[in-house]
């Protein structure tokens, strides 16, 4: 046969072999280049001046704070909350847990402009639901509990779902061995089940981070300025999210790119260090993984 | 010592349904469930265990009801399917489990002495993703037994292994029989490595107890056809194989002894005054001896020729006699009628 590059393991293969191979190429790579050119246009448009400007500008800064302050609390609550949902979707059959299941699926199929509007008619001023969360000192209008509610919601499903996954994939007989053995329910979590999942958990907080400082259609509605109150005392502000939206409403391209590139910048370091630590093994969640 | 007796456990997973079981595990002895797959073996070590909600019955230990009782609270040592390791610890903190979640303070000195009785000191920093067959075994029978168990459970113990650490484990248990005094619940689907151990023998089909009894009257005796090649009878004859026999043929002279069930008889030995004859379809070399199959009439036999065997070996279409006589023949009760 005549010098084909690709060697298929079968004959028909040949023949289709560098077509079929190019076309995968082509197609994949389209969508690559769709991932990575706004990432480009971001970082040519504001020049390397104005990233350091916007950088150290001060209303930038409160705004990248009060976003990961935000966001890290979102997180917090999808520990606290979204974990223990996932482990009782995984772990116990019970009536009506595909419903569930579906409520759990609302935040992720409904246009987060409407959660926001869904929200705000929940905490409308004079509601009582308004009174009850200023009583308890929980003022979610234009405060940051605005702020971390809007990202709890539309981004705990997500820690939810991992932890569901994570817990199925737990072998239940390592788990039987563990209670045979004399450990109660809740120790067999805690020792074994809980370290066992911990790493798709991880996966799972991570992409929740993720979901919650990108996120902005709700909190336009139900923060769109983010006054000092409850635990926030920082300066009047808003999310990055909503910064870069108001710069570009008013017509500051080259600022909003740069606000941009600075908050990609972190979060791009944050999520390299967690993937790095990941792959280096010196997180605990690697230890004693199956090995090939 | 103590002994636990099971009555009248019934128990449903599912559209699954197990029992009556009645068990009575005494100190020393080794009970092995039989059966194939699918038949209620791991549902019954389940439920001694505490996994499967128990229906009827009740487990009793040492005159104790422990049937409520969670199975953090029934002292087991429970090796389940697969041996169930904790991959995320280490062989050491494996077998120190126990010791730790009873809040033992010295739990490493404890665990020392299990480590070391199953040589399993040069792999205490190991994970269980590192090790052999053999070695996990080990690992999950120290782990059991630091429990301190007063009944261990041990699902398919051979599962897995080569032949030379299905030997090992087989010494294993035998010592663990002679040293421990706890009765021991073994669940496999391999007889002839259940007899190797077995003092009690109870064998399940669709979650029934089709025999409860030691192996000598398991094997005197195997009461319907399943049980028969269950337990490696190789000539299971069918009653529909001895209706409208020839008179004077294998067939009918077998027809005259035969149960409802028809008859089970072990290989017969080849021997030239024998009373029967058959055409050879195969012979193949084993460590006891050629096996043979003939065709005697309509009926196919296997046969026995020990070593020394003749050569050439005899071949196919050859003509051979054998002894069968009445005292071999295992008369069968109908399929299901029980023990």
């Amino acid at each position: 046969m005549s010098g084909g590059r690709v060697r298929a393991p079968v004959q028909p293969g040949r023949r289709e072999g560098v077509p079929w191979l190019v076309l995968q190429i082509v197609l994949a790579g389209s969508l690559l280049l769709l991932f990575v050119l706004p990432l480009y246009a971001l970082f040519t448009y504001a020049s390397p001046a104005q990233i350091v400007a916007a950088w150290n500008d001060r209303a930038v800064q409160a705004a990248i704070d009060l976003t990961f302050y935000a966001s890290g609390i979102a997180v917090l609550a999808a520990v606290v909350f979204a974990i223990p949902l996932g482990y009782l979707l995984a772990r116990h059959p019970f009536p009506g847990r595909s419903v569930v299941e579906a409520v759990v699926g609302i935040p992720v199929v409904v246009p987060h402009l409407l959660v926001g509007l869904g929200l705000f008619l929940l905490v409308l001023p004079g509601s009582p639901l308004f009174r009850f969360t200023n009583a308890i000192g929980f003022p979610v209008y234009d405060t940051i509990w605005g702020v971390v509610l809007v990202m709890v919601f539309v981004s705990a499903p997500y820690t939810v779902l991992a932890a569901d996954l994570s817990f199925r994939a737990v072998d239940g007989r390592v788990l039987e061995a563990s209670r045979a053995l004399g450990a109660g329910p809740a120790t067999a979590f805690l020792t074994v089940a809980f370290p066992l999942a911990l790493r798709g958990v991880v996966a799972g907080l991570l992409l929740t981070w993720a979901r919650a400082v990108s996120e902005i259609g709700g909190i336009l509605i139900l923060a769109y300025t983010v006054y000092p109150g409850g635990i926030y005392d920082g300066p009047v502000t808003s999310t990055v999210s909503v910064l870069v939206y108001d710069l570009f409403q008013n017509g500051n391209l080259a600022g909003a790119a740069a606000v941009s590139c600075v908050f990609l910048l972190i979060a791009f370091a944050l999520f390299l260090a967690v993937r790095l630590g990941e792959r280096s093994g010196w997180v605990p969640w690697r230890r004693g993984e199956l090995l090939p | 010592m103590t002994r636990w007796t099971v009555d009248g456990l019934t128990a449903r997973l599912e559209r699954f349904r197990l029992g009556p079981v009645d068990l009575d595990l005494a100190p020393g002895r080794v009970t092995a469930v039989l059966g194939s797959s699918g038949a209620g073996k791991t549902t019954l070590l389940r439920a001694l265990a505490g996994f499967v909600p128990i229906e009827t019955g009740r487990i009793v230990r040492d005159g104790a009801d422990v049937t409520a009782r969670p199975p953090e609270a029934r002292r087991l040592g429970y090796v389940p399917q697969g041996l169930g390791l904790f991959p995320h610890r280490t062989v050491e903190r494996n077998v120190s489990y126990a010791f730790e979640v009873k809040g033992v303070v010295d739990w490493r000195a404890r665990t020392r002495p299990f480590l070391e009785r199953f040589d399993l000191l040069p792999l205490a920093r190991r994970y269980p993703a590192r090790l052999s067959g053999g070695e996990a075994e080990r690992v999950a029978l120290a782990r059991a037994l630091a429990a301190e168990p007063d009944l261990v459970l041990w699902d398919e113990p051979w599962q897995g292994l080569d032949v030379e650490v299905r030997h090992e484990l087989g010494l294993v248990i035998e010592e663990l029989r002679a040293t421990e005094r706890i009765p021991v619940v073994l669940v496999t689907h391999d007889p002839t490595l259940a007899f190797s151990v077995g003092d009690e023998f109870v064998v399940l089909r669709d979650g029934a107890v089709v025999f409860r009894g030691d192996g000598a009257r398991l094997l005197a005796a195997p009461t319907d056809a399943f049980l028969a090649r269950f337990v490696g009878f190789e000539n299971v004859v069918a009653p529909a194989d001895l209706e409208d026999a020839a008179a004077g043929s294998l067939a009918a002279w077998l027809a005259e002894r035969a149960g409802p069930g028809g008859v089970a008889f072990p290989r017969p030995w080849v021997d030239a005054a024998g009373p029967w004859e058959g055409v050879v379809r195969s012979a193949r070399p084993t460590p006891e001896g050629l096996r043979l199959t003939v065709r005697a009439g309509a009926l196919s036999v296997a046969l026995a020729l020990p070593p020394p065997w003749p050569t050439p070996i005899p071949a196919v279409g050859d003509r051979v006699r054998f002894d069968l006589r009445t005292e071999a023949l295992r008369p069968l009760g109908a399929e299901g009628a029980g023990s």
